[in-house]
C-alpha cells in the first residue's frame, strides 16, 4: 500500500488514494487529498460538503446516497461536480476521509 | 474545458447508403446458409449479411483486419450483434464467398444463423473481473470448440442460446438462456475483521445479505456471518473487499437449461437448474464441456422441429428430462430461496 | 521487449475451430508489456483456480462519475504491467453499426494509450477498452472525445441503453429502436455520466416479441415493439411456402399458442382469428415472406427486469400494454422521469426498481406514475383476499 506525507506524518492510502484509517483524518489531510482530486482550494462551500460527509459517515457508518447528499446541502448535482470535478464518490468522499465507496460497477 | 455529454456517434453516420435508403423499409429476409442472411427491401434492393462469432476479447489488430475486410467487401460497413458476433453487410452477392474465404484464412468461420448455436454470450472471468467463481473465455472456447458443428450446421430443432456468467451477479442473460453456465461458490466468505473496520460500510454490508446471515459485531467494528444461513452469493463481497469468498477447492460451475427471452409460441422463461456443481478444471473444463455437449445432443435428438429447449422440457416433463439426460436429481434442484412454493408440484399426474 | 510469458495451460486453448482469445492476447503481448503480463497472470489463475484482480477500484475522468472501472492486480510484483489495468466503457453507436474509418480512429487511440485489448461488446452493450494506467484515463477520454466517442455508464447511474438492429436491417421492427435509443441516450447524458440513484438502471429496446437484446431479462425498463391491428397475409406467398414443402401445420398452425390460425389444405389458404392472436410472432418468424405484422405499431413497456440477487432474478413485467412511439418520445420520457423520481425518493441503497416495486407493491408504483391498472399487467388476478384500501376509498 502506498503512503502520503501530510505534515511529516506517513498515512496509508489504497491504490486509489483513499485513506485507510479514518481516524487519521483532519483538516490538513483533507487539504492534501483535495489537491489530488482537482480541488486547488477548499472554500467554505467545499468544507460544508466535506464536513457533512465526514459527520454523516461517523453517525451512520455509510456514505449518504447522492440524492440525500444534494438535498441536505441544498445543492444540485451540477453544483457538486463544479465543486468536486471528479464527482461525489471519488472526489468528495475521498477528501472527507471516507472509505472507498463500493457496490456494483 | 473538456468536451462532455455529447453522446455516442450518430448511428446514421455508421450506416451505408443502402441501409439508410431502406431504413424501415425492409420487406422480408431469408436464411441462405448458417452464416448468411439476405434482407430484401420494398424496392427490391438486397443486403447480404455474413455473420461470424468472435471470442469477444479482441485485439485491435484483429479489429483492423475486420475493417480491412469491410473496406474490401462492404464499402466499409459492418455491425456487431448483442452476442459478440460480427456481421459484415454486403451489397454485392459475389463478394460473399471471397469474404468467407478471407475469414476462414484468419481463423474465423461464418455460422450462428438460423437453427444453430449462435455465439456464446459471456463475461470477463479471470481475465478482468474481481468477483468470478470461474473463468469465462476459457470455458467458452472449450465449449464452443466441442459444439462447433452445431454452430456451422443447422441440425438443431430450433435456435439455441448458450451463455456463461462467471458469478452470481449474472452479467449476461444466463437466467433466460437455453443452456447456461454460472459460476458459483460453495462455502461462506471469510471476514477479515481489521480490514472490515477500516474499509467497509457496515450497514450496507448487512443489508447486502439476502438471507440475513450477516449481523454487525460492534466490539470489533466488524460483522459476523451465520454460516448456516449463507448461500454464498458473494453480494457482501461486492460491498466489502474485506469479506473474500473465493475458494479454489470449492468454486465451480452450475448448469441451467430451458430459458428464453423470445415470446414466440411460449412466453419467455427462466432457465432452471440441471447440474448444481462441476469443479473448475482449467484449462479445458472437460466435465463442463462433456455435460453441455450431452445436454445439447439429447435435445437435438429428442425435441420436435421448432421446439426451443424449454418448450421441449415442458412437453416431456422434468422427470423425463432427468431420465433421458441421466443427470441425478438432488435436493439442490428443489428451490428453497424466496419464491419456492409455486415451483412445487401439487398434482398426482406424473410420467414414469 | 521481454520474452513472451510461458503459458502451457493457456496454450491448450490456441487450437480448435472457435477463434482463440489466447491468440488475441498474444497478439498484444508481442508489443505491449501489459498484455504479456496478462498472459502470465491468467496462467497463474489457471494454475490456482482463482482470480488475481483486487476488489474494484474507483478511478475516473473529470466531470464524470462513471464510465471507468478501476482494476489492480493482486500480484503486481510478478506482473508489473498489471499494477494498474483499468477498464473504460465507450458508448456504442445505436444497433452496433460501424463505419471503418470512424472505428479505426478509436483503435489508434487505444493502441497509443492502452493495452490494445477490447471487448466487442460488454454485456450492457458498450465497447469495452481493457487495461490502461490511471494517468492515461483522462488522455484516453480526451482523445476519444476529439474523435466523437463518449464514455458509457457505470455505477449507480443510467447504464448505456442498447437496442436491437431495428429498422436499420430488419423488417420486424415495430418501432424505430435505433432512433429511440439514440434519442434517450442523448436526452439523459447527465443521468448516464453522473451516478445519482440508489442503483443502476438499464434501458433496452427490442423491435419485436423475439426480443433480440433480451430486454425483458436484463433491463429495468424494457421497450418491446408490437402492433394492435391484424397480421397481414400474402396469400400467394402462403401457397409458395406450402408448394415448397413447408410444414405449415406442424410449424405454424400447431405451434400457435392461442390456436387462432387455421389452414385449409384444399384452397391452400391460411386464416387468422386476429381477435384471439396475442402477437407472439411465431407464425411471422416461420413465414416471413407470407406474413407481416399489422400497421398500427407501438411498444409494450415493461419494468423491473434484472438478474441478481437480493430478491431473485426478475423478468420485466407489463406496465403499459401499448404506447405509441413517435418522436420526440415524450410519453416514454415522462414515464421514465416519474419512475426515477419515485425510485430515487423511496429506494434503499442498491435497490433496483423492480425490487422497490416488489417491496412497496404495484399499487404504490401505479399511484406514483399515474398509470391505470389493466388486466394485461397480470397473468391472473390475485388468489388471496389480503389487499389494501386507501383512506379515500372507504366510507369515513
Amino acid at each position: 500500500m502506498p503512503f502520503i506525507d501530510v505534515n511529516g506524518e506517513q498515512l496509508e492510502v489504497d491504490e486509489d488514494g483513499f485513506l485507510q484509517d479514518p481516524e487519521k483524518w483532519n483538516e490538513d489531510v483533507a487539504k492534501y487529498l483535495a489537491k489530488t482530486e482537482q480541488v486547488e482550494e477548499l472554500t467554505e462551500e467545499h468544507w460544508k460538503m466535506v464536513n457533512y460527509l465526514h459527520d454523516y459517515f461517523k453517525k451512520y457508518q455509510i456514505a449518504p446516497m447522492v440524492r440525500k447528499l444534494c438535498k441536505d446541502n441544498g445543492m444540485d448535482l451540477k453544483k457538486v461536480y463544479e465543486l468536486f470535478p471528479t464527482g461525489p464518490a471519488k472526489g468528495a468522499c475521498k477528501i472527507a476521509g471516507l472509505p472507498k465507496p463500493t457496490g456494483c460497477v | 474545458m473538456v468536451k462532455t455529454d455529447f453522446g455516442p456517434p450518430k448511428y446514421l453516420d455508421m450506416m451505408s447508403d443502402l441501409c439508410k435508403r431502406n431504413y424501415g423499409k425492409w420487406k422480408y429476409h431469408e436464411v441462405l446458409d448458417t452464416g448468411t442472411l439476405v434482407h430484401v427491401a420494398e424496392n427490391g434492393e438486397k443486403l447480404y449479411t455474413v455473420r461470424s462469432a468472435t471470442p469477444r476479447l479482441i485485439h485491435i489488430d484483429t479489429l483492423r483486419v475486420f475493417c480491412d475486410l469491410a473496406d474490401k467487401y462492404c464499402n466499409g460497413f459492418f455491425r456487431f450483434t448483442s452476442r459478440h458476433s460480427i456481421e459484415f453487410l454486403l451489397e454485392d452477392e459475389s463478394n460473399i464467398e471471397p469474404l468467407k474465404a478471407d475469414l476462414h484464412a484468419m481463423g474465423y468461420s461464418p455460422g450462428g444463423v438460423g437453427n444453430t448455436i449462435s455465439n456464446m454470450l459471456h463475461t470477463q472471468g479471470w481475465i478482468h473481473c474481481h468477483t468470478p467463481a470461474i473463468d469465462a473465455s476459457g470455458i467458452v472456447k472449450a465449449v464452443m470448440d466441442e459444439v462447433f458443428d452445431y454452430y456451422t450446421e443447422a441440425k438443431l430443432p430450433a435456435r439455441l442460446r448458450l451463455s456463461l456468467a462467471c458469478c452470481l451477479n449474472m452479467c449476461g442473460a444466463v437466467h433466460c438462456s437455453d443452456v447456461a453456465i454460472v459460476g458459483i461458490h460453495r462455502v461462506p466468505p471469510k471476514v477479515l475483521d481489521e480490514k472490515v473496520a477500516k474499509m467497509c460500510e457496515i450497514p450496507n454490508v448487512v443489508a447486502a445479505c439476502p438471507t440475513r446471515a450477516i449481523r454487525p459485531e460492534p466490539a470489533k467494528k466488524s460483522v459476523v456471518i451465520n454460516d448456516e444461513k449463507c448461500m454464498y452469493c458473494g453480494n457482501c463481497y461486492t460491498m466489502c473487499p474485506a469479506i473474500p469468498i473465493f475458494d479454489p477447492k470449492n468454486d465451480g460451475a452450475a448448469i441451467f437449461v430451458g430459458g428464453k427471452v423470445s415470446d414466440a409460441r411460449h412466453p419467455a422463461m427462466f432457465s432452471k437448474l440441471a447440474v448444481p456443481y462441476i469443479p473448475n478444471e482449467p484449462p479445458k473444463w472437460p466435465t463442463v464441456v462433456k455435460t453441455v455437449r450431452m445436454l445439447i445432443d439429447v435435445y437435438a435428438k429428442d425435441a420436435k422441429q421448432g421446439e426451443r429447449y424449454g418448450e421441449w422440457i415442458n412437453r416431456i416433463g422434468w422427470e423425463r428430462f432427468f431420465k433421458v439426460t441421466g443427470l441425478p436429481f438432488t435436493d439442490k434442484h428443489i428451490d428453497d430461496y424466496i419464491f419456492s412454493v409455486p415451483t412445487f408440484r401439487s398434482t398426482a399426474t406424473f410420467k414414469w | 521487449m521481454p520474452e513472451l510469458r510461458k503459458t502451457p495451460m493457456l496454450d491448450q486453448l490456441l487450437d480448435g475451430p472457435f477463434p482463440s482469445f489466447v491468440k488475441e492476447i498474444k497478439k498484444g503481448a508481442e508489443k505491449n508489456e501489459a498484455c504479456n503480463d496478462l498472459l502470465g497472470q491468467l496462467e497463474l489463475s489457471y494454475e490456482e483456480k482463482i482470480t488475481h484482480w483486487k476488489h474494484g477500484g474507483i478511478v475516473g475522468v473529470t466531470g464524470y462519475g462513471g464510465g471507468v472501472i478501476g482494476r489492480y492486480s493482486d500480484v503486481p510484483e510478478q506482473f508489473p504491467g498489471l499494477t494498474e489495468f483499468h477498464t473504460m466503457r465507450v458508448n456504442q453507436p445505436a444497433g452496433w453499426f460501424y463505419k471503418t474509418d470512424r472505428l479505426r480512429k478509436l483503435l489508434d487511440i487505444w493502441e497509443k494509450r492502452g493495452s490494445g485489448l477490447t471487448n466487442f461488446h460488454g454485456a450492457t452493450g458498450d465497447i469495452i477498452l481493457l487495461g490502461t494506467h490511471t494517468d492515461e484515463l483522462q488522455n484516453v477520454a480526451d482523445d476519444l472525445a476529439h474523435e466523437g466517442w463518449d464514455l458509457g455508464g457505470s455505477g449507480s447511474d443510467l447504464r448505456t441503453p442498447s437496442a436491437c438492429v431495428g429498422p436499420g436491417r430488419c423488417e420486424w421492427a415495430c418501432i424505430d429502436t435505433l432512433d429511440i435509443v439514440d434519442t434517450l441516450t442523448r436526452r439523459y447524458q447527465n443521468e448516464l455520466h453522473r451516478p445519482m440513484w440508489p442503483y443502476k438502471f438499464k434501458i433496452k429496446i427490442s423491435g419485436c416479441a423475439n426480443d433480440g437484446v433480451a430486454a425483458k431479462a436484463r433491463a429495468d425498463c424494457s421497450i418491446i415493439g408490437t402492433w394492435k391491428d391484424n397480421i397481414q397475409v400474402n396469400r400467394t406467398e402462403v401457397v409458395n411456402y406450402v408448394n415448397g414443402g413447408f410444414d405449415i401445420i406442424g410449424q405454424v398452425v400447431d405451434k400457435c399458442p392461442t390456436k387462432c390460425i387455421s389452414y385449409n389444405p384444399v384452397t391452400k389458404s391460411l386464416s387468422i382469428d386476429d381477435n384471439n392472436c396475442v402477437r407472439c410472432h411465431n407464425c411471422i418468424n416461420k413465414m416471413p415472406k407470407a406474413l407481416r405484422q399489422g400497421k398500427i405499431n407501438g411498444a409494450t413497456i415493461l419494468i423491473g427486469g434484472h438478474a441478481p440477487i437480493l430478491q431473485s432474478a426478475f423478468m420485466s413485467w407489463v406496465v403499459v400494454p401499448f404506447m405509441e412511439m413517435k418522436p420526440p418520445y415524450t410519453e416514454i420520457s415522462d414515464l421514465l422521469e416519474k419512475i426515477w423520481e419515485w425510485w430515487d425518493e423511496n429506494g434503499k441503497m442498491r435497490e433496483r426498481t423492480g425490487e422497490l416495486i416488489y417491496r412497496l407493491g404495484m399499487r404504490s408504483f401505479l399511484k406514483a406514475t399515474g398509470l391505470p391498472a389493466v388486466p394485461q399487467m397480470v397473468l391472473h388476478p390475485r388468489t388471496n383476499p389480503f389487499f389494501f384500501w386507501d383512506k379515500e376509498e372507504v366510507n369515513q
